[in-house]
Protein backbone atom coordinates (compact mmCIF):
# COMPACT_ATOMS: atom_id res chain seq x y z
CA UNK A 1 0.00 0.00 0.00
CA UNK A 2 1.42 3.30 -1.02
CA UNK A 3 1.18 5.76 1.94
CA UNK A 4 3.18 8.42 1.03
CA UNK A 5 0.80 10.94 -0.01
CA UNK A 6 -1.73 10.60 2.31
CA UNK A 7 -2.93 11.87 5.38
CA UNK A 8 -1.50 10.23 8.39
CA UNK A 9 -4.88 11.17 10.85
CA UNK A 10 -6.91 10.11 8.73
CA UNK A 11 -5.19 6.65 8.32
CA UNK A 12 -5.11 5.90 11.87
CA UNK A 13 -8.87 7.11 12.37
CA UNK A 14 -9.49 4.25 9.17
CA UNK A 15 -7.84 1.65 10.97
CA UNK A 16 -9.14 2.26 14.30
CA UNK A 17 -11.71 -0.14 14.15
CA UNK A 18 -9.29 -2.80 13.57
CA UNK A 19 -6.65 -1.41 15.80
CA UNK A 20 -9.64 -1.84 18.65
CA UNK A 21 -10.24 -5.73 17.34
CA UNK A 22 -6.80 -6.57 17.13
CA UNK A 23 -6.56 -5.01 20.72
CA UNK A 24 -9.34 -7.04 22.17
CA UNK A 25 -7.52 -10.24 21.34
CA UNK A 26 -4.62 -9.56 22.99
CA UNK A 27 -6.07 -7.86 25.82
CA UNK A 28 -9.23 -9.51 27.55
CA UNK A 29 -10.63 -6.49 29.28
CA UNK A 30 -11.76 -3.62 26.64
CA UNK A 31 -10.71 -0.44 28.47
CA UNK A 32 -7.08 -1.97 28.43
CA UNK A 33 -7.64 -2.98 24.72
CA UNK A 34 -8.73 0.32 24.05
CA UNK A 35 -5.56 1.97 26.32
CA UNK A 36 -3.70 0.12 24.12
CA UNK A 37 -4.83 1.27 21.03
CA UNK A 38 -4.89 4.93 22.69
CA UNK A 39 -1.09 4.23 23.23
CA UNK A 40 -0.58 3.06 19.80
CA UNK A 41 -2.15 6.45 18.21
CA UNK A 42 -0.07 8.62 20.12
CA UNK A 43 3.41 7.29 19.48
CA UNK A 44 2.08 7.17 15.89
CA UNK A 45 1.92 10.31 15.71
CA UNK A 46 4.71 11.30 18.33
CA UNK A 47 7.02 9.30 15.81
CA UNK A 48 5.58 10.06 12.51
CA UNK A 49 8.73 10.58 10.82
CA UNK A 50 9.45 6.98 11.53
CA UNK A 51 6.89 5.64 8.94
CA UNK A 52 9.04 5.74 5.59
CA UNK A 53 7.30 6.01 2.17
CA UNK A 54 7.79 2.38 1.46
CA UNK A 55 5.91 1.23 4.58
CA UNK A 56 2.34 0.05 4.69
CA UNK A 57 0.67 1.94 7.36
CA UNK A 58 -1.51 -0.40 8.74
CA UNK A 59 2.35 -3.05 9.47
CA UNK A 60 3.48 0.04 10.92
CA UNK A 61 0.87 0.98 13.56
CA UNK A 62 0.04 -2.73 14.13
CA UNK A 63 3.65 -3.31 14.88
CA UNK A 64 3.66 0.04 17.41
CA UNK A 65 0.47 -1.91 19.36
CA UNK A 66 2.21 -5.14 18.99
CA UNK A 67 5.56 -3.36 20.73
CA UNK A 68 2.76 -1.56 23.40
CA UNK A 69 1.56 -4.49 24.83
CA UNK A 70 4.45 -6.14 25.07
CA UNK A 71 5.57 -3.22 26.88
CA UNK A 72 2.89 -2.47 28.78
CA UNK A 73 1.22 -5.75 29.04
CA UNK A 74 2.83 -8.41 31.31
CA UNK A 75 1.91 -6.94 34.40
CA UNK A 76 -1.59 -5.95 33.64
CA UNK A 77 -1.95 -9.52 32.00
CA UNK A 78 -0.69 -10.53 35.29
CA UNK A 79 -3.50 -8.81 37.48
CA UNK A 80 -6.21 -10.11 34.96
CA UNK A 81 -5.12 -13.50 35.58
CA UNK A 82 -6.87 -13.21 39.18
CA UNK A 83 -9.59 -11.97 37.96
CA UNK A 84 -12.84 -13.78 36.57
CA UNK A 85 -14.54 -12.07 33.76
CA UNK A 86 -17.21 -11.18 35.66
CA UNK A 87 -19.92 -9.62 33.28
CA UNK A 88 -20.91 -13.27 31.88
CA UNK A 89 -22.76 -14.33 34.56
CA UNK A 90 -24.72 -10.78 34.80
CA UNK A 91 -25.98 -10.99 31.21
CA UNK A 92 -28.05 -14.55 30.78
CA UNK A 93 -30.68 -13.65 28.44
CA UNK A 94 -29.71 -10.52 26.84
CA UNK A 95 -29.65 -11.72 23.15
CA UNK A 96 -26.09 -10.62 22.35
CA UNK A 97 -24.76 -12.55 25.36
CA UNK A 98 -24.15 -15.86 22.95
CA UNK A 99 -22.22 -13.98 20.73
CA UNK A 100 -20.44 -12.00 23.73
CA UNK A 101 -19.91 -15.21 25.29
CA UNK A 102 -18.11 -16.59 22.70
CA UNK A 103 -16.06 -13.39 22.52
CA UNK A 104 -14.96 -13.62 25.84
CA UNK A 105 -14.23 -18.03 25.61
CA UNK A 106 -12.34 -16.47 22.48
CA UNK A 107 -9.93 -14.51 24.91
CA UNK A 108 -10.04 -16.67 27.15
CA UNK A 109 -8.05 -19.51 25.07
CA UNK A 110 -5.95 -17.40 23.64
CA UNK A 111 -4.59 -15.38 26.83
CA UNK A 112 -3.30 -19.04 27.84
CA UNK A 113 -0.81 -19.15 24.56
CA UNK A 114 2.58 -18.07 24.76
CA UNK A 115 2.80 -14.52 24.03
CA UNK A 116 4.56 -14.90 20.58
CA UNK A 117 2.15 -17.59 19.41
CA UNK A 118 -1.40 -15.47 20.38
CA UNK A 119 0.55 -12.82 18.35
CA UNK A 120 0.95 -15.09 15.42
CA UNK A 121 -2.98 -16.21 15.64
CA UNK A 122 -3.86 -12.88 16.25
CA UNK A 123 -2.26 -11.39 13.34
CA UNK A 124 -3.18 -14.00 10.50
CA UNK A 125 -6.42 -15.71 11.91
CA UNK A 126 -8.38 -12.75 13.44
CA UNK A 127 -6.42 -9.56 11.45
CA UNK A 128 -6.13 -11.54 8.02
CA UNK A 129 -2.26 -10.09 7.35
CA UNK A 130 -1.06 -12.76 5.30
CA UNK A 131 2.18 -14.88 6.70
CA UNK A 132 4.44 -12.60 5.10
CA UNK A 133 2.89 -9.12 6.75
CA UNK A 134 2.09 -10.81 10.05
CA UNK A 135 6.14 -11.56 9.86
CA UNK A 136 7.59 -8.10 9.41
CA UNK A 137 4.59 -7.06 12.00
CA UNK A 138 6.52 -9.41 14.53
CA UNK A 139 10.20 -9.04 13.14
CA UNK A 140 10.66 -12.23 12.78
CA UNK A 141 11.40 -14.57 9.26
CA UNK A 142 8.39 -15.98 7.84
CA UNK A 143 9.61 -19.56 8.65
CA UNK A 144 9.50 -18.13 12.42
CA UNK A 145 6.03 -16.82 12.22
CA UNK A 146 4.69 -20.15 10.64
CA UNK A 147 6.14 -22.07 13.20
CA UNK A 148 4.40 -19.94 15.64
CA UNK A 149 1.01 -19.95 13.90
CA UNK A 150 1.53 -23.76 13.57
CA UNK A 151 2.26 -24.14 17.61
CA UNK A 152 -0.78 -21.48 18.30
CA UNK A 153 -3.41 -23.41 16.75
CA UNK A 154 -2.43 -26.60 17.88
CA UNK A 155 -2.60 -24.74 21.58
CA UNK A 156 -5.54 -22.57 20.47
CA UNK A 157 -7.31 -25.73 19.61
CA UNK A 158 -6.63 -27.99 22.89
CA UNK A 159 -7.60 -25.29 25.27
CA UNK A 160 -10.88 -25.03 22.98
CA UNK A 161 -11.57 -28.89 23.33
CA UNK A 162 -11.07 -28.64 27.02
CA UNK A 163 -13.02 -25.45 27.72
CA UNK A 164 -15.94 -27.34 25.55
CA UNK A 165 -15.31 -30.53 27.72
CA UNK A 166 -15.49 -32.63 24.75
CA UNK A 167 -12.87 -33.93 22.74
CA UNK A 168 -13.14 -32.37 19.01
CA UNK B 1 1.89 -38.45 0.02
CA UNK B 2 2.16 -36.98 3.71
CA UNK B 3 2.51 -33.63 4.43
CA UNK B 4 4.16 -31.76 7.50
CA UNK B 5 0.91 -29.86 9.72
CA UNK B 6 2.52 -26.60 8.45
CA UNK B 7 2.15 -27.12 4.86
CA UNK B 8 -1.54 -28.39 5.17
CA UNK B 9 -2.15 -24.91 7.45
CA UNK B 10 -0.76 -22.92 4.93
CA UNK B 11 -3.05 -24.50 2.60
CA UNK B 12 -5.73 -23.84 4.72
CA UNK B 13 -4.66 -20.21 4.77
CA UNK B 14 -4.20 -19.97 1.07
CA UNK B 15 -0.32 -19.29 1.23
CA UNK B 16 1.01 -21.95 -1.05
CA UNK B 17 2.50 -21.75 -3.96
CA UNK B 18 0.97 -23.07 -6.97
CA UNK B 19 3.06 -26.12 -6.85
CA UNK B 20 2.67 -27.40 -3.65
CA UNK B 21 -1.06 -26.63 -3.42
CA UNK B 22 -1.86 -28.82 -6.55
CA UNK B 23 0.36 -31.60 -4.93
CA UNK B 24 -1.51 -31.19 -2.17
CA UNK B 25 -4.68 -30.74 -3.94
CA UNK B 26 -4.08 -34.71 -5.42
CA UNK B 27 -3.05 -35.89 -1.82
CA UNK B 28 -6.29 -34.63 -0.46
CA UNK B 29 -8.51 -36.50 -3.27
CA UNK B 30 -6.62 -39.61 -2.09
CA UNK B 31 -6.21 -39.35 1.29
CA UNK B 32 -9.66 -38.36 3.46
CA UNK B 33 -7.60 -37.44 6.75
CA UNK B 34 -5.26 -34.77 4.81
CA UNK B 35 -8.74 -33.62 3.75
CA UNK B 36 -10.14 -33.71 7.25
CA UNK B 37 -7.17 -31.69 8.63
CA UNK B 38 -7.42 -28.87 6.41
CA UNK B 39 -11.21 -28.51 6.90
CA UNK B 40 -10.02 -28.46 10.77
CA UNK B 41 -7.57 -25.48 10.48
CA UNK B 42 -10.54 -23.50 8.12
CA UNK B 43 -13.02 -24.14 11.28
CA UNK B 44 -10.51 -22.97 13.73
CA UNK B 45 -9.72 -19.82 11.27
CA UNK B 46 -13.24 -19.29 10.59
CA UNK B 47 -14.61 -19.67 14.35
CA UNK B 48 -11.60 -17.13 15.35
CA UNK B 49 -12.57 -14.52 12.82
CA UNK B 50 -16.00 -14.05 13.22
CA UNK B 51 -16.13 -13.71 16.83
CA UNK B 52 -13.92 -10.56 16.59
CA UNK B 53 -15.23 -9.39 13.49
CA UNK B 54 -18.22 -7.83 15.22
CA UNK B 55 -15.24 -5.81 17.00
CA UNK B 56 -15.30 -3.74 13.93
CA UNK B 57 -18.70 -2.56 13.83
CA UNK B 58 -18.51 -0.99 17.04
CA UNK B 59 -18.49 2.71 17.27
CA UNK B 60 -14.95 4.17 18.24
CA UNK B 61 -15.20 5.39 21.63
CA UNK B 62 -14.80 9.48 21.57
CA UNK B 63 -11.46 9.49 23.73
CA UNK B 64 -9.70 7.63 21.02
CA UNK B 65 -11.08 9.72 18.07
CA UNK B 66 -9.76 12.86 20.38
CA UNK B 67 -6.50 11.86 20.86
CA UNK B 68 -6.21 11.01 17.02
CA UNK B 69 -8.00 14.58 16.12
CA UNK B 70 -5.64 16.28 18.69
CA UNK B 71 -2.25 14.96 19.75
CA UNK B 72 0.11 17.20 17.96
CA UNK B 73 1.94 15.04 15.43
CA UNK B 74 5.85 15.27 15.08
CA UNK B 75 6.92 16.88 12.09
CA UNK B 76 10.07 17.26 11.93
CA UNK B 77 13.37 16.54 9.98
CA UNK B 78 12.83 15.22 6.05
CA UNK B 79 11.69 12.00 6.33
CA UNK B 80 8.50 12.95 8.13
CA UNK B 81 4.82 11.63 6.42
CA UNK B 82 3.68 14.52 4.34
CA UNK B 83 0.57 15.47 6.50
CA UNK B 84 -0.85 17.10 3.21
CA UNK B 85 -4.13 18.76 3.51
CA UNK B 86 -2.93 19.85 6.90
CA UNK B 87 -4.08 23.32 6.34
CA UNK B 88 -7.40 22.34 5.73
CA UNK B 89 -7.64 19.83 8.47
CA UNK B 90 -7.46 22.22 10.89
CA UNK B 91 -10.99 23.87 8.74
CA UNK B 92 -12.25 20.21 8.24
CA UNK B 93 -11.97 18.77 12.13
CA UNK B 94 -14.55 21.22 13.09
CA UNK B 95 -17.23 20.49 10.84
CA UNK B 96 -17.44 16.97 11.10
CA UNK B 97 -18.22 18.18 14.71
CA UNK B 98 -21.50 20.27 13.26
CA UNK B 99 -22.12 17.37 11.15
CA UNK B 100 -25.67 16.81 11.81
CA UNK B 101 -27.37 18.78 9.54
CA UNK B 102 -24.91 18.84 6.50
CA UNK B 103 -24.23 16.63 3.99
CA UNK B 104 -20.40 15.68 3.64
CA UNK B 105 -18.74 14.34 0.94
CA UNK B 106 -16.02 12.61 2.58
CA UNK B 107 -13.26 10.52 0.79
CA UNK B 108 -14.23 9.16 -2.99
CA UNK B 109 -12.33 6.58 -3.05
CA UNK B 110 -12.07 4.07 -5.62
CA UNK B 111 -14.06 3.20 -9.05
CA UNK B 112 -17.12 4.77 -7.17
CA UNK B 113 -19.35 7.30 -9.73
CA UNK B 114 -22.41 8.89 -8.94
CA UNK B 115 -23.39 7.29 -12.56
CA UNK B 116 -23.17 3.74 -10.85
CA UNK B 117 -25.51 4.27 -8.46
CA UNK B 118 -28.21 3.35 -10.57
CA UNK B 119 -32.05 4.08 -8.83
CA UNK B 120 -29.83 6.39 -6.26
CA UNK B 121 -29.68 5.76 -2.65
CA UNK B 122 -30.46 8.89 -2.21
CA UNK B 123 -32.45 11.76 -3.12
CA UNK B 124 -32.17 15.61 -2.33
CA UNK B 125 -35.26 17.64 -1.00
CA UNK B 126 -35.44 21.08 0.44
CA UNK B 127 -31.89 20.95 0.38
CA UNK B 128 -31.59 17.96 2.33
CA UNK B 129 -29.98 15.05 1.51
CA UNK B 130 -32.42 11.62 2.45
CA UNK B 131 -32.02 7.95 1.83
CA UNK B 132 -34.53 6.94 -0.58
CA UNK B 133 -35.26 3.43 -2.73
CA UNK B 134 -33.19 -0.32 -1.41
CA UNK B 135 -31.20 2.16 1.18
CA UNK B 136 -34.28 3.79 2.83
CA UNK B 137 -36.47 0.63 2.67
CA UNK B 138 -32.71 -1.29 4.80
CA UNK B 139 -32.80 1.73 7.08
CA UNK B 140 -36.62 0.81 8.13
CA UNK B 141 -36.66 -3.00 8.10
CA UNK B 142 -32.99 -4.32 8.71
CA UNK B 143 -32.36 -5.61 11.83
CA UNK B 144 -28.30 -5.82 12.24
CA UNK B 145 -28.86 -9.00 13.99
CA UNK B 146 -30.42 -10.77 11.39
CA UNK B 147 -29.12 -9.26 7.75
CA UNK B 148 -29.05 -11.63 4.56
CA UNK B 149 -25.37 -11.90 3.37
CA UNK B 150 -26.25 -10.58 0.12
CA UNK B 151 -28.79 -7.94 0.87
CA UNK B 152 -27.42 -5.18 -1.13
CA UNK B 153 -27.28 -2.64 1.61
CA UNK B 154 -25.58 -3.72 4.88
CA UNK B 155 -26.61 -1.70 8.67
CA UNK B 156 -23.49 -0.95 10.84
CA UNK B 157 -24.69 0.07 14.35
CA UNK B 158 -27.46 1.71 15.58
CA UNK B 159 -27.86 4.51 18.03
CA UNK B 160 -29.48 7.43 19.23
CA UNK B 161 -28.09 11.03 18.71
CA UNK B 162 -27.23 13.12 21.74
CA UNK B 163 -30.66 15.16 20.42
CA UNK B 164 -32.32 12.06 20.48
CA UNK B 165 -33.00 10.79 17.18
CA UNK B 166 -32.30 7.04 16.16
CA UNK B 167 -28.94 7.11 13.56
CA UNK B 168 -27.96 3.91 11.27
CA UNK B 169 -24.20 3.88 10.17
CA UNK B 170 -24.51 1.84 6.19
CA UNK B 171 -23.38 0.31 3.46
CA UNK B 172 -24.71 0.33 -0.12
CA UNK B 173 -22.67 -2.18 -2.05
CA UNK B 174 -22.00 -1.27 -5.61
CA UNK B 175 -19.16 -1.72 -7.84
CA UNK B 176 -17.06 0.12 -5.01
CA UNK B 177 -19.21 0.74 -1.74
CA UNK B 178 -20.30 3.89 -0.95
CA UNK B 179 -21.23 4.03 2.98
CA UNK B 180 -22.44 6.76 5.97
CA UNK B 181 -24.18 7.63 8.54
CA UNK B 182 -28.38 8.43 8.26
CA UNK B 183 -30.77 9.78 11.28
CA UNK B 184 -34.44 9.63 11.31
CA UNK B 185 -36.25 12.93 10.99
CA UNK B 186 -40.00 12.91 10.57
CA UNK B 187 -40.09 12.73 7.06
CA UNK B 188 -37.45 10.00 6.31
CA UNK B 189 -33.64 9.15 6.60
CA UNK B 190 -32.09 11.94 6.66
CA UNK B 191 -28.40 11.43 5.44
CA UNK B 192 -25.76 13.27 7.38
CA UNK B 193 -22.81 11.56 5.81
CA UNK B 194 -21.97 9.66 2.68
CA UNK B 195 -18.93 8.76 1.20
CA UNK B 196 -16.65 6.37 -0.93
CA UNK B 197 -15.27 3.43 0.35
CA UNK B 198 -12.23 1.82 -0.93
CA UNK B 199 -13.08 -1.08 -2.76
CA UNK B 200 -11.72 -4.40 -1.28
CA UNK B 201 -8.96 -6.23 -2.41
CA UNK B 202 -6.83 -2.96 -2.64
CA UNK B 203 -3.04 -4.91 -1.68
CA UNK B 204 -1.47 -5.76 1.60
CA UNK B 205 -2.78 -4.57 4.85
CA UNK B 206 -6.44 -4.38 3.12
CA UNK B 207 -6.39 -7.90 2.50
CA UNK B 208 -10.05 -10.05 4.00
CA UNK B 209 -10.64 -7.05 5.60
CA UNK B 210 -13.16 -5.48 3.23
CA UNK B 211 -16.75 -5.66 4.07
CA UNK B 212 -17.29 -3.84 7.27
CA UNK B 213 -14.59 -1.05 6.88
CA UNK B 214 -15.75 2.61 7.37
CA UNK B 215 -14.68 5.33 6.13
CA UNK B 216 -12.87 8.18 8.64
CA UNK B 217 -15.87 10.94 8.22
CA UNK B 218 -18.53 7.98 9.20
CA UNK B 219 -16.24 7.00 12.16
CA UNK B 220 -15.50 10.60 13.50
CA UNK B 221 -19.15 11.55 13.23
CA UNK B 222 -20.61 8.26 15.12
CA UNK B 223 -18.26 9.51 17.80
CA UNK B 224 -19.90 12.97 17.93
CA UNK B 225 -23.31 12.01 17.63
CA UNK B 226 -23.47 8.98 19.91
CA UNK B 227 -25.25 9.41 23.32
CA UNK B 228 -24.29 6.05 25.48
CA UNK B 229 -24.01 3.04 24.34
CA UNK B 230 -24.84 1.62 20.88
CA UNK B 231 -28.46 -0.16 20.64
CA UNK B 232 -28.41 -3.81 21.48
CA UNK B 233 -30.88 -6.26 18.97
CA UNK B 234 -33.63 -5.74 21.47
CA UNK B 235 -33.43 -2.01 21.69
CA UNK B 236 -33.26 -2.15 17.53
CA UNK B 237 -36.46 -4.28 17.52
CA UNK B 238 -37.92 -2.12 20.12
CA UNK B 239 -36.89 1.53 18.10
CA UNK B 240 -38.30 -0.16 14.78
CA UNK B 241 -41.53 -1.09 15.92
CA UNK B 242 -42.02 2.76 17.05
CA UNK B 243 -40.70 3.64 13.04
CA UNK B 244 -37.88 4.89 14.66
CA UNK B 245 -39.92 7.95 15.93
CA UNK B 246 -37.91 9.21 19.24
Amino acid sequence: MDSSGEDLRDHIIELLPRLRRFARSLARNTQDADDLVQITAERALAHAGQLRPDHSVAGWLFGILRNAWIDEGRSRRRRESLLEPEDIAERVGDPAAAADQELLCLQDALSRLPEEQHLAVALVLIEGFSYKEAASIMGVPVGTLTSRLARGREALQSVLSETAGAPS
Amino acid sequence: MTFPDEVLMAYADDELDAQTRSAVDAAMAADPEIARRIAQHRALRSRVHSAFDRVLEEPVPARLLKVVRSEPAAAHGDNVVPLRRRQARHWAWPQWTAIAATLIVGVIAGRWGLVRIGAGPVVVRSGQVFASGALAAALSDQLTADQPAAAPVRIGVSFRSKSGEYCRTFIVRQTAALSGLACRAADGWQVSVLAGTQSPGGGPGTYRQAASAMPPAVIVAVGDLIAGEPLDAQAEAAARGKHWQH
